[in-house]
């Protein structure tokens, strides 16, 4: 087809097209604000209000975000919207809860928390979400949690005791407790025959270029970086100290020189599979990694180093039901059937990760030979919580200060 | 009369069938943009830290932007991240290149009655997804991988390499091995319009097959060759995916690396806006001389 030469527009034409077009952005500006909710960012800064275990919160309720009423039934039919990490639910409980209720679970996976929280805000109807501690300041204040009634959650008196009035939920009005895990390393004997966990610092074995290609690291700003202060001797892992963060800083930029790791939260998969011999680990995931090991590789290569005075990272998840759920009764009934000890305990040899259940103890793991002889490090005991340290929610400012060291040192190496 | 005529149709006849092409155009590319400037220089949520973005640009608030600005310099954090993208997407695309021509020129010109078979089977990586070609490479290079078993002579010594964590290598080569599919087709494109009779003429007027090739088939591809560089080199400058499957390290991390960080990071949505707007800027540049290029072209042929 020919094309029409010389009827186009000329080039002046086009630069004066262009102009109006420009003049006209603005307005386009006015008319997806109009479309746009109202920010409400204009007036005072609410700050948030941070629990620390010496200083517990109990959490307001909203008046417009009151729990569901007593004995309301299941409902019928429905899909329970699960939004949670991936490999962190058994698919045997979901059939489970299935199969009693006739109504379809559908799971969701984020990454890691600071994406999930993004999108819980973008106003999807998830019924459950798998929450760290560290975000629920956030969750209450942003109104994105609906309280429990816990006429629903009879199997809250299977857990422990701590977890029944927790300091960061004191009365437990929007959480149940599902998962207790400590942060330590892990290591295969086979690519790292130094016993990591003897060394006078096993944290700085990271940093030792003779593991260089073989190591990495937990892809989560807080828990990596606070892995850094305690190598480094400082045992306050919530700092907002300049100073400390600079030094994170440049020792995370010295990781990257001396063993350069991979920053990965799938250490779980890729130490069986070999790529990794050495790695900042959750207990959680030394456990379940003896299931992803390949034929005619024994568990027993698997190690796990958590400072036996309980002095180290000690984490809890737990499970909070959302405003934005179409099921609310289903989702408490949900709650509850992941309290059930025999269903928790299926749960905790599928994905790894301990609940804090009065019915599985440390001596009963061993007893049961439920835990390998080589992997008793990675029990988590009632009294970590006393002496461990925790990660807490970050003020916004600091936040702010951590992330850019973070991104900085995701960025970063030659 | 009769030279008027053509001009007066086409002109209602062509705005009206471009109306879809400028439609999708403005609500496609220019409204995102303007969303993901309203962004970069916006505001956050004081809770939650998400980006909230403002649409006025009388109230932009330029400080995310100037944070990276500062950053990039040759002693910035980003600095390196920069330069390796760089060269990383030249790597990838020269070896994409060096593969691909020779590919295409046979199946264009050489293939004689297998053309339909050869085409097929270069459409056949579009029925695979992108992830699952990447997480074959996973599979062959781990440490107990194929590739390394054949390293190994088959388990008679031990190779002892770690292909996954961090090697700028395999990051560029599963670049290349990515994106080569979508080079191949337009240079086949390209080169199968080539003119026999072009090509004739300038064996008939004395050129050998080096120098028919040289002075004759390679300028005639040039618009070819340059479309088919930048329709690979482009989505491999935002490519966040290759590297974190294949290194996952901080030590081969690019610029889709930097703006997949930051968007996931509470805050920060602005940075990631940032750097889109840079990498747009720098790809903004030769694309406008690829354009003027293939219009030259045109001119040249009609």
């Amino acid at each position: 087809m020919p094309v029409p030469i010389g009827s186009g527009p000329n080039r002046r034409q086009f630069l004066q097209r262009a102009a109006i077009l420009a003049a006209a952005a603005p307005t386009l500006g006015a008319f997806l604000a109009a479309c746009s909710k109202p920010a409400g960012t204009q007036g005072s800064a609410p700050s948030l209000t941070i629990a620390k275990p010496d200083s517990p919160v109990k959490w307001p309720i909203a008046d417009d975000n009151k729990a569901i009423g007593d004995n309301l039934p299941p409902e019928k039919g429905a899909t329970l919207k699960i939004y949670n990490y991936a490999d962190y639910l058994s698919p045997q409980a979901i059939k489970g809860f299935e199969d009693q209720y006739g109504v379809k679970v559908e799971v969701s996976t984020f990454n890691d928390g600071d994406e999930a929280i993004t999108k819980l805000r973008s106003g999807v109807d998830f019924d459950i979400y798998n929450a760290n501690y560290t975000e629920i300041s956030r969750l209450v204040t942003g109104n994105l949690v609906r309280p429990l009634n816990h006429s629903y959650i009879p199997n809250i008196t299977n857990v422990w005791p701590t977890f029944t009035n927790p300091w960061y939920d004191q009365g437990w009005q929007y959480t149940v407790p599902y998962t207790i895990y400590t942060t330590g390393m892990g290591w295969r004997t086979d690519q790292v025959p130094a016993d990591i966990g003897k060394l006078s610092n096993p944290y700085a074995a990271l940093w030792d270029p003779a593991y260089k290609d073989k190591t990495a690291i937990i892809d989560d700003f807080h828990t990596a970086m606070a892995m850094v202060l305690l190598k480094q001797g400082i045992t306050d892992i919530n700092t907002s100290s300049e100073a400390d963060l600079k030094m994170v800083g440049e020792q995370l930029s010295a990781l990257v020189k001396a063993t350069s790791p991979k920053v990965t939260i799938t250490m779980y998969s890729d130490m069986p599979a070999g790529q990794i011999g050495l790695s900042q680990m959750w207990s959680g995931d030394i456990i379940n990694a003896q299931s992803y090991l390949p034929e005619g590789v024994g568990p027993e290569i698997l190690r796990y180093w958590f400072p036996q005075d309980g002095k180290g990272l000690v984490d809890n998840d737990m499970l909070v039901t959302l405003k934005g759920g179409k099921n609310p009764v289903l989702a408490h009934l949900f709650l509850n059937h992941m309290l059930d000890p025999a269903v928790a305990k299926e749960n905790f040899s599928a994905i790894g990760y301990q609940p804090p259940q009065n019915s599985i103890t440390p001596d009963s793991l061993v007893a049961e030979a439920f835990i390998p002889e080589n992997l008793r490090s990675a029990i988590v005991k009632p009294e970590y919580f006393e002496t461990g340290y925790r990660t807490l929610e970050l003020d916004a400012d600091n936040d702010a200060a951590w992330h850019n060291v973070w991104n900085a040192f995701n960025a970063g190496g030659s | 009369m009769l030279k008027a005529r053509p001009r007066e149709r086409p002109n209602r006849l062509w705005p009206v069938l471009a109306a879809p092409g400028v439609g999708w155009l403005l609500l496609f590319f220019l409204a995102p943009l303007y969303v993901v400037l309203a962004i970069v220089f916006g505001q956050r949520d004081p809770v939650f830290r998400t980006a909230v973005p403002v649409w006025n640009p009388l109230q932009w608030d330029p400080t995310q932007f100037t944070y990276v600005l500062t950053r990039i310099g040759p002693d910035g954090v980003y600095f390196p991240a920069l330069v390796r993208t760089v060269v990383y997407v030249a790597a990838a695309s020269i070896l994409c290149l060096c593969i691909a021509f020779p590919v295409a020129y046979y199946v264009s010109r050489l293939a004689g009655r297998h053309k339909g078979l050869l085409i097929a089977l270069l459409i056949a990586p579009f029925w695979i997804s992108y992830m699952m070609r990447m997480l074959a490479w996973v599979n062959l290079l781990q440490n107990d991988g194929l590739f390394n078993w054949m390293l190994s002579f088959g388990g008679l010594f031990d190779p002892n390499v770690d292909w996954l964590t961090g090697q700028p290598v395999v990051v560029v080569l599963g670049l290349a091995y990515g994106y080569v599919p979508y080079m191949i087709l337009p240079l086949y494109a390209g080169l199968d319009r080539l003119s026999q009779s072009m090509l004739e003429a300038s064996r008939d007027l004395g050129a050998n097959r080096v120098s028919s090739f040289v002075r004759v088939t390679l300028p005639m591809c040039r618009p070819t060759i340059m479309a088919a560089v930048l329709l690979t080199c482009l989505p491999m400058l935002g490519d966040y995916f290759t590297n974190d499957l294949l290194s996952a390290s901080p030590k081969t991390a690019m610029v889709g690396n930097l703006i997949n960080d930051s968007v996931q990071a509470p805050g920060q949505t602005g940075q990631a806006g940032a750097f889109v707007m840079l990498v747009l800027i720098a790809t903004v540049v030769p694309m406008i001389y690829y354009v003027r290029v293939t219009l030259r072209g045109d001119e040249v042929r009609t």
